[in-house]
């Protein structure tokens, strides 16, 4: 999927797209969006380390209950106040509130 | 009725809880034990101070840039997903539906949405909700 079809999603302010270290490889930012490719830069890094860190917690988490079902972590989402990032592997697609499915953004997500 | 009980009362929710910001105080309802629902206060806690560290980093590149304050974050594993919202939890199977419908209990009774959760809801099906709802 690419990012002009991840802006489809229902809500989209903006796509991007980067790479394992968190570097933004590409973006799309609706018109009148105040996202800057440097906010979306650090975002990508911020969603990177969420992802690590969500993934030892998900290890950890199935280690001690048994608990089956965290692992592996498809993505993670940052709820803001106006706007929630939701990010996959390498993708993301920053969503306005008021207009936000969680769900269509992380299936959306998955076949990037 | 309680946040976590509403919670606990949609099929699917695993476990649902509240923690303190500081300090060790928290409350739970659902399929995990007490010490569980202690340490997923602890990861729930310090996971949302890391987010707010975060969205701070964010305002000093733009300050308006509509992130701050955070309400929360989401975890969604294969087949579960933790959603946090202010200092309530929820530990959820990831069936069709469920996230997004956690997402605005949590966010009408902590967060964003001011309206009735039920308006906002059906608001996505588009007309006029509250003639047909009320």
């Amino acid at each position: 999927m690419s990012l002009d079809q991840l802006m489809q999603v229902p809500g989209a302010l903006a796509a991007f797209q980067y790479n394992d270290k968190g570097d933004l490889q590409a973006h799309r930012v609706n018109e009148g969006s105040e996202l800057t490719p440097q906010v979306l830069d650090l975002l990508a890094h911020t969603c990177v380390a969420n992802i690590a860190i969500a993934t030892m917690e998900a290890r950890g988490w199935e280690a001690l209950t048994g608990q089956t079902g965290f692992e592996p972590v498809q993505g993670f989402s940052l709820v803001g106040l106006d706007w929630s990032a939701v990010v996959g592997r390498n993708h993301g697609v920053v969503v306005k509130n008021r207009d936000v499915d969680y769900e269509a953004a992380f299936a959306a997500l998955a076949n990037c | 009725m309680r946040i976590i009980s509403q919670l606990m009362a949609i099929p699917g929710v695993i476990a649902a809880g509240e923690y303190a910001y500081r300090g060790d105080r928290y409350s739970f309802e659902g399929n995990i034990t007490n010490e569980l629902a202690r340490m997923a206060s602890i990861l729930c806690r310090s996971n949302t101070l890391a987010v707010n560290m975060q969205a701070e980093i964010f305002s000093a590149f733009s300050e308006n840039c509509g992130c701050k304050p955070v309400q929360g974050w989401i975890v969604h594993g294969k087949m579960m997903s933790v959603c946090v919202v202010g200092n309530f939890f929820c530990f959820c199977q990831n069936t069709p539906g469920l996230l997004n419908d956690v997402m605005t209990i949590l966010r009408a009774k902590v967060g964003d949405i001011e309206e009735n959760p039920l308006v906002y809801m059906y608001a996505k099906l588009g007309g006029d909700v509250n003639e047909k709802l009320y």
